[in-house]
């Protein structure tokens, strides 16, 4: 008898200290809460606005009853705004898959993806801005440079996870792309294109919320409507991205992606006349502090001390992206169940899916900008937006992960079948995920700047707008230093016994 | 022994074979001659396929290569994996044009290839929607679009029935002067090799020829099939007698 209660664990006090990846998990998530909430009452998180619910109301009711009829030349806004995802992806692909041909050996090229990858699609843009103007070689370069660094990160891992077996058959003497083409890359083709698919979707979302840097995208008439208060357009404009989106998959087919692509062209005009001597001096000299271009140290130093509140804008910035991540964590805890097979009724569940779809497919940008509206200018507008998207992210991929088990005992109670059956299983896949988005919140969180919160973006569009080239460089020098830092962080403590064979998950 | 005039391809002389510093076959010693047909018997893990592989690397271009687990791309069509057999007799560009449009000549040669294994008609349609069988077929043709003298095979006929395995070695036989080929089928090796190399646990304890050998002493490879059969006696013995084909090899049973 009490050597059967020796067995068990000396206290029951003590229930954290142990092993089993369950606890570690639970560890892992806990520090990271009482982390969050120990970081709270730094965050500005009033309400600047008088009457947010009005305001809400209104635009609900934007949504609901949508002015069709006040949209002008809606058709050019959505052609431009497919165009340039399409021609922006292409351009990706041809940059990035050289690339991952060489992502493996060179670690030049590694490095160099990952910088382009962890500066957002809409930094790009406000830095192409300058030198090509509001036209459409700015938006497919901000689109095709960045994605050129993800392609060939992805591209790169998918091509080496593909079997070594038929490579290993080859008679010996058979040529590196023969080997290539015959038995590597047929292999990697499906979840090559998958992927592109993925990414043109995300294109697709990017090159809206390129509107907000001023190109007549769709989100530039969204913007328009929004700040002007015609929420009826607004909802117009909305739910024609919705129907965008929704619709992918019929006018998305391979068949007709080179009809799409040549009508795609005539739609991307004109194109600007670039100025050789003016893009030189832009890149040689513009972007640098003149104290480094002089070698004078000092006035390096005094240059560097005139940077409006630098520290406050990198504290804002990871406070932001650690509080999006948690938002996250629990929006997605909340919502998961509510799309899943082994809850609630067909209603429910409609609904559910609903909700979720809803909030992943606005962008964050996008979600952030109504409530920014609604809310007035903090950190409050922002992490909702943040935590609201990637929650339903990840609680979609959750749900459908879960939607693949078979509970083992059948006939337990809800709560039941969650605590016990479900969730231990889903929950390190939802874990995993987070960490993959860490890094996508965080560059989320900078551009987000661009719409009045305190983070680095507001000072690199302020110093954009202000002609302070050099300021607005380096503070997006920072950016990308953070978000590559936060990415191999994140990389570490991502729960190792979920691998992510899905790369779309990211 | 009629092997000794003949052609030495390969000698083992007390050599350890295995991948890197992982020592699978430790002090092996063997020799391959000329128009010798070897069956190579041993439980998986025995080291069958590490023999194969060293043999392929020392032999390189003599030796027509037939993977185990085939090795095939299933998204290319059948006419694509054969073509792979002789990749590097093209150049890179005929290689990809290849690719869009067949070249003449290989694909009239796949085709009566293809022919001679029941392939005729699939010459288009993707490896991945062929059958086990089939796909098997598959990998034996690009061995034999080779055209080498040796053919060395990695469990060939394990996803075919009877039959058809000895269809399948007697084509092997056809087209090559030398082959081994490694085999789970006991039966098959007694009747149709004239040499077997017996594996266990990393060491060569059979190197004979086929006509001083019996079933019983092919059976002292597999260990676990001895147990099997130690319980399948003592059921014997308490009179409950096994069906013939409960037994893991029951036709070959004395």
């Amino acid at each position: 008898m009490s050597d059967s209660l020796s067995a068990l664990p000396p206290s029951g006090r003590e229930w954290w200290r142990g092993k089993s990846p369950g606890l570690r998990l639970a560890r892992h998530t806990l520090g990271l809460v009482a982390l969050a909430v120990l970081l709270v009452p730094f965050a500005d998180l009033a309400v600047h606005t008088r009457d947010p619910w009005g305001e809400l109301g209104r635009m609900a009711a934007g949504l609901v009853w949508p002015a069709w009829g006040a949209l002008e030349s809606p058709f050019s806004a959505l052609g431009l705004t497919v165009a340039v995802a399409l021609w922006g992806t292409l351009a990706g692909v041809i940059l990035g898959f050289p690339l991952a041909l060489l992502f493996a050996r060179s670690r030049l090229v590694r490095a160099g993806c990952a910088f382009v990858r962890a500066i957002h699609e809409l930094f790009w843009a406000l830095l192409f801005l300058q030198v090509f103007g509001l036209s459409a070689l700015t938006a497919l370069a901000a689109l095709a440079i960045p994605y050129a660094g993800i392609f060939a990160k992805v591209y790169a891992e998918i091509l080496e996870q593909t079997p070594r077996a038929p490579r290993d058959a080859l008679p010996p003497g058979s040529g590196r792309l023969a080997r290539f083409v015959y038995a590597e890359l047929p292999l990697a083709w499906p979840q090559l294109a998958a992927y592109t698919r993925y990414r043109f979707e995300c294109g697709l979302r990017a090159s809206v919320l390129l509107g907000f840097v001023g190109l007549p995208t769709l989100g530039f008439h969204l913007e328009t409507a929004f700040r002007e208060g015609r929420y009826h357009e607004a909802g117009a404009l909305l739910w024609l991205f919705y129907l965008l989106i929704a619709s992918l998959p019929w006018w998305g087919h391979k068949r007709l992606i080179p009809l799409l692509l040549v009508g795609g062209a005539w739609l991307l005009g004109p194109w600007p006349s670039v100025d050789g001597a003016l893009l030189w001096r832009f890149v040689s000299e513009d972007i640098w502090p003149a104290a480094l271009l002089a070698g004078d140290w000092a006035g390096l130093v005094e240059w560097l001390a005139r940077i409006p509140s630098l520290g406050p804008a990198i504290g804002n910035t990871l406070l932001l992206g650690l509080l999006g991540t948690v938002g996250a964590l629990l929006v997605a805890l909340a919502l998961w169940p509510l799309a899943s097979r082994h809850f609630g009724n067909h209603a429910t569940r409609l609904a559910g899916h609903g909700a979720l779809i809803f909030l992943r497919s606005t962008p964050e940008l996008m979600l952030a900008f109504v409530f920014l509206l609604l809310l007035g200018p903090s950190l409050l507008p922002a992490w909702l937006a943040l935590a609201l998207h990637n929650g339903a992210l990840i609680a979609f991929l959750a749900a459908r992960h879960a939607d693949a088990i078979t509970p083992g005992m059948p006939g337990l109670p809800a709560s039941g079948r969650l605590a016990y059956e479900l969730l231990p299983r889903v929950y390190p896949g939802i874990l995993a995920l987070l960490y993959y988005r860490a890094e996508v919140i965080l560059r989320e969180t900078a551009i987000l700047g661009m719409l009045g919160i305190a983070t680095l973006g507001f000072y690199i569009e302020e110093g954009f707008d202000y002609l302070m080239f050099d300021v607005a460089f380096f503070l997006l020098l920072v950016t990308a230093m953070l978000n590559i830092a936060v990415d191999a962080l994140s990389r570490r403590l991502r729960p190792r016994e979920a691998p992510l064979d899905d790369p779309c998950a990211r | 022994m009629e092997g000794e005039q003949r052609r030495l391809l390969i000698r083992f002389d007390g050599e350890d074979i295995g991948h890197g510093a992982h020592v699978v076959l430790p002090g092996l010693t063997l020799a391959l001659h000329e128009g010798e047909r070897v069956a190579l018997l041993g439980q998986s893990g025995a080291g069958k396929s590490t023999l194969l592989g060293e043999l392929r690397r020392r032999l390189d271009r003599q030796a027509a290569w037939c993977p185990q687990h085939h090795g095939l791309v299933p998204q290319l069509a059948v006419y694509h994996n054969v073509f792979m057999g002789r990749l590097p007799e093209h150049s890179t560009l005929a290689n990809l044009w290849n690719l869009v449009h067949p070249l003449r000549r290989p694909w009239h040669e796949v085709a009566t290839l293809c022919d001679e294994l029941g392939l005729a008609g699939l010459m288009r349609r993707p490896v991945g929607q062929l059958s086990g069988g089939q796909r098997q077929r598959v990998a034996i043709a690009r061995a034999l679009y080779q055209t080498r003298p040796l053919f060395l095979g990695d469990e060939p006929v394990a996803s075919v029935d009877p039959h058809q395995a000895l269809r399948l070695l007697s084509l092997i036989d056809a087209r090559h002067t030398t082959s081994v080929v490694a085999l789970h089928q006991r039966e098959l090796a007694l009747t149709h090799f004239d040499r077997v190399w017996g594996l266990r646990d990393g060491r060569l304890v059979i190197d004979a020829p086929t006509d001083s050998l019996t079933l019983t002493e092919l059976d002292a490879l597999y260990p676990d099939a001895d147990a099997t059969r130690h319980i399948a006696d003592a059921r014997d013995a308490d009179g409950d007698v096994p069906s013939v084909n409960a037994l893991p090899c029951p036709r070959g049973r004395p």
